[in-house]
């Protein structure tokens, strides 16, 4: 400051002649500055200034116009230039501000924001500051010009004011425009560089989780899996479309984004849209594939479980209709023991009842195997690998087969044996009706023939000597007969033989006819021998023939109840005709004597007895006893010799043998007993 | 004397006779010939009459021998006894008959 103001006083002294009235030195080292001095010396320039206007002023006004005239031409001329250079600079910089041709990042945007940011602060204010100052010019020089009396200015062409201001305003158009446009850009940006970042995350998270799914759809693990299996395989197949619904969003998410992306115009769109395609054709592909491995899991699923209906109706089949064979099996072997043809026929009719109902068990039968078959079919056509055993049943169609052919064979073995059975049956039939024809014959025969026997024993008329002649003829009749009997135990023998124990046909056994037989051959011969007995009694006894005719009749009379004998009321009652008047213990006694082996009966024999004892005239023991004693010279005893003397010798042993030793009084050695003998004789034994 | 009862009324008697022989009854028949052995003849007051011996006895048993029927038998047997001689008979028992002098058990 000292060395300028030391210039300043210096010069002012030399052209202005203004004398130094300042002190440099002093006024800087001065606090504060004299005022006053100052202001002296400063006005002392004014004064030389003013001094010297006046002296310019005429050719100052020369040089004042001409001045003026160079000032405008000047101003002008800057007009031109500064209109030039600004339109210049609005030229160049409103094409830039025009172009909307967006940077592909946004780190090129966002340079071009700096650039704009920096057009704003830095480039364009000195422009408006210009535009002002060219309007300012213009302005002052339109004003100079009218003040001087001058035309006003006329820009050159396109250099006007309005041109300058019309293109000023477009250029501001196209500065509005690009900050909008470079705003919008650079959020645009953004938002793609978030929307690329979030496509490819979710497109990475979507691709590593489909990667390998196409694998594990394609899987054909469903082929030979059982219907559990096939069912869990169908649960987790039904998680997984789950999962794959759950994708779906994610999927279509990735989709929009790459949509916007394409919307945004995002500049690496090309490769979204290829690995979105890729993405959604995959997606695709793998609904397809669930789809189809759902159809094929429930096909499988649907035939493994018509297989089990078939194992299931299989097995519900078989088993009965495997002891039905069984059975049937063992009743056609069955064992059987008949005794008539009735029961043959029976059986006969239940085998045929039995065959009757085969073709029924053989369409059973088909169906049966034909399930098996059906099972077979559906393994083959859907190429079901697995097994094709049944899980319900241990019955197989091979032993369903065997045991079905075995009752086959068996049906006509049996019709064979039951025709065998039925021809014995018939053959002990006929064997039946033999014999009971012969012993129907034959039973009756020989009851007639007793009859006639009893008829002919009872007869009263006639001789006993007739009676004995009809009975001998009898006799022969019976004997020969004989040969029908032995025929008929032949008949009963082959009966015997073939196990053949009833026999309806007849009601004689043959036990009953040989019975009777045995019966007739000893009637005859008792009743031949009676009548012999009674000739010999008659003859005997001297009974006439009336006599016995006599007691015929009453013995007749008194059999009450006809059977040829009398019991003790009717022999009690015919006593009392004849006159006896008995008390019970007498009547015991002759019953005795009459029926001494109590039968309870009195045969014609024993009353012809009791009658003839009592009224015949027979030798008594007595008088045998009295024969004895003349012999014995009236000695209670008798000795051999004596015997011998007077009775034969054979009868003399007999007496020697016969008689007991006599132990009476009197008794000697040798004696014997002929009282006791004689008693014995007679039947009677006096003790 | 024991009374035995079988069916129809028949009873077997015991009798016991004392005294020795002759004790007074007559035995008919026998399986010599195919008949029973039966008392025909009772004397009056005879040591059989005292023991309780009836016409029409069938005699069983001799001395505790039981009869075969044969009438040689028993002739044998009613001579080997002394004093005392034991019948059982068979009897139809129409009326029930108590000798008097019949020992009772």
């Amino acid at each position: 400051t000292t060395i300028r103001l030391n210039i300043m006083t210096l010069l002012s002294k030399k052209y202005l002649d203004i004398p130094k009235m300042l002190d440099a030195e002093d006024i800087v080292n001065t606090p504060k500055p004299d005022e006053r001095a100052i202001m002296t010396y400063v006005s002392c320039f004014y004064h030389a200034f003013a001094g010297a206007e006046q002296a310019e002023t005429a050719a100052n006004r020369i040089c004042k116009v001409l001045g003026v005239n160079q000032e405008n031409e000047k101003l002008m001329e800057d007009y031109e230039r500064l209109a030039s250079e600004l339109l210049e600079w609005i030229r160049r910089t409103t094409p830039w501000l025009e172009n909307r041709v967006p940077e592909k990042t946004m780190s090129e945007m966002r340079k071009k924001l700096e650039d704009f940011r920096d057009y704003r602060r830095l480039h364009k204010p000195p422009k408006v500051q210009e535009k002002c100052q060219l309007e300012i010019s213009f302005n002052t020089l339109q004003t100079k010009l009218r003040i001087s009396n001058r035309p006003s200015f006329m820009p050159s062409e396109g250099k006007m004011v309005s041109d300058i201001a019309s293109a000023w305003q477009g250029l501001e158009q196209a500065e509005k425009g690009y900050e909008e446009w470079l705003l919008t850009e650079i959020r645009r940006l953004e938002r793609l560089d978030h929307l690329a970042e979030k496509f490819r995350q979710k497109a990475t998270t979507h691709e590593t989780w489909a990667s390998g799914k196409e694998q594990i759809l394609s899987q054909k693990d469903y082929d030979s899996a059982s219907l559990s299996e096939i069912r869990a395989l169908l649960r987790k197949h039904e998680a997984f479309e789950s999962d794959l619904a759950a994708h779906q969003d994610r999927v279509e998410q990735i989709a929009a984004i790459a949509q916007e992306l394409n919307e945004l115009d995002y500049h690496d769109v090309a490769a979204v849209n290829q690995r979105c395609q890729s993405i959604c054709d995959l997606w695709d592909h793998l609904g397809t594939l669930t789809q189809k491995r759902r159809e094929a899991l429930e096909r499988t699923e649907k035939l493994l479980e018509t297989v089990d209906q078939l194992f299931l109706e299989f097995a519900k089949r078989s088993a009965p209709f495997n002891n039905w064979m069984e059975g049937a099996m063992e009743d056609l072997q069955d064992m059987f023991i008949v005794h008539t043809i009735e029961e043959v026929q029976s059986l006969t009719a239940a085998h045929e009842q039995f065959k009757a109902t085969l073709p029924e068990a053989d369409s059973e039968r088909q169906a049966i195997l034909g399930i098996q078959n059906e099972v077979q079919k559906i393994y083959q056509n859907y190429g079901i690998r697995g097994n094709v055993t049944n899980p319900y049943s241990t019955i197989s169609t091979e032993e369903i087969v065997v045991k079905w052919d075995k009752v086959k064979t068996l049906v006509p073995q049996r019709d064979g044996a039951l025709q065998e059975e039925l021809a014995r049956q018939h053959a002990n039939e006929r064997l039946r009706r033999q014999f009971a024809a012969q012993a129907n014959l034959i039973g009756p025969w020989i009851q007639t023939r007793m009859e006639e026997i009893a008829r002919c024993a009872l007869e009263m008329g006639g001789t006993l000597e007739d009676q004995m002649t009809q009975l001998k003829q009898y006799e022969h009749v019976i004997i020969a007969y004989k040969p029908n009997v032995d025929k008929l135990e032949g008949d009963h023998q082959l009966i015997q033989e073939s196990l053949i124990f009833d026999n309806k046909h007849t009601n004689y056994t043959m036990e009953h006819i040989r019975v009777g037989w045995e019966l007739l051959l000893t009637t005859i011969a008792r009743t031949i021998n009676e009548i012999e007995t009674q000739i010999l009694i008659r003859d005997a006894k001297g009974i006439s023939q009336e006599q016995m005719h006599e007691f015929r009749s009453s013995f007749k009379h008194f059999d009450r109840k006809k059977n040829g004998v009398m019991d003790t009321d009717d022999f009690r009652a015919c006593l009392i005709s004849m006159g006896y008047d008995l008390g019970e213990v007498e009547f015991a006694r002759i019953m005795m004597l009459v029926d001494p082996s109590a039968t309870g009966v009195v045969s014609f024999q024993s009353f012809i007895d009791f009658m003839t004892r009592e009224t015949a005239d027979t030798d008594t023991a007595d008088q045998v006893v009295a024969s004895f004693r003349i012999l014995a010279t009236d000695k209670p005893y008798i000795l051999a010799d004596e015997l011998r003397r007077e009775l034969p010798p054979d009868q003399a042993d007999y007496c020697i043998m016969r008689m007991p030793p006599y132990s009476g009084p009197g008794t000697v050695a040798g004696a014997l007993d002929y009282t006791a003998f004689s008693t014995a004789l007679y039947g009677e034994s006096d003790l | 004397m024991e009374v035995l009862r079988d069916s129809r009324g028949w009873t077997h008697v015991e009798l016991v006779l004392s005294g020795g022989a002759p004790w007074g009854f007559t035995l008919k028949g026998g399986r010599e010939h195919r008949e029973p052995l039966l008392v025909t003849k009772v004397e009056e007051g005879c040591k059989a009459a005292v023991a309780g011996v009836l016409i029409g006895d069938e005699i069983v048993s001799i001395n505790a021998v039981p009869l075969t029927g044969y009438r040689q038998e028993a002739i044998s047997l009613v001579k080997r006894s002394h004093n005392a001689l034991t019948l059982v008979v068979r009897r139809f028992a129409s009326l029930p008959i108590f000798p008097c002098n019949a020992k009772l058990f």
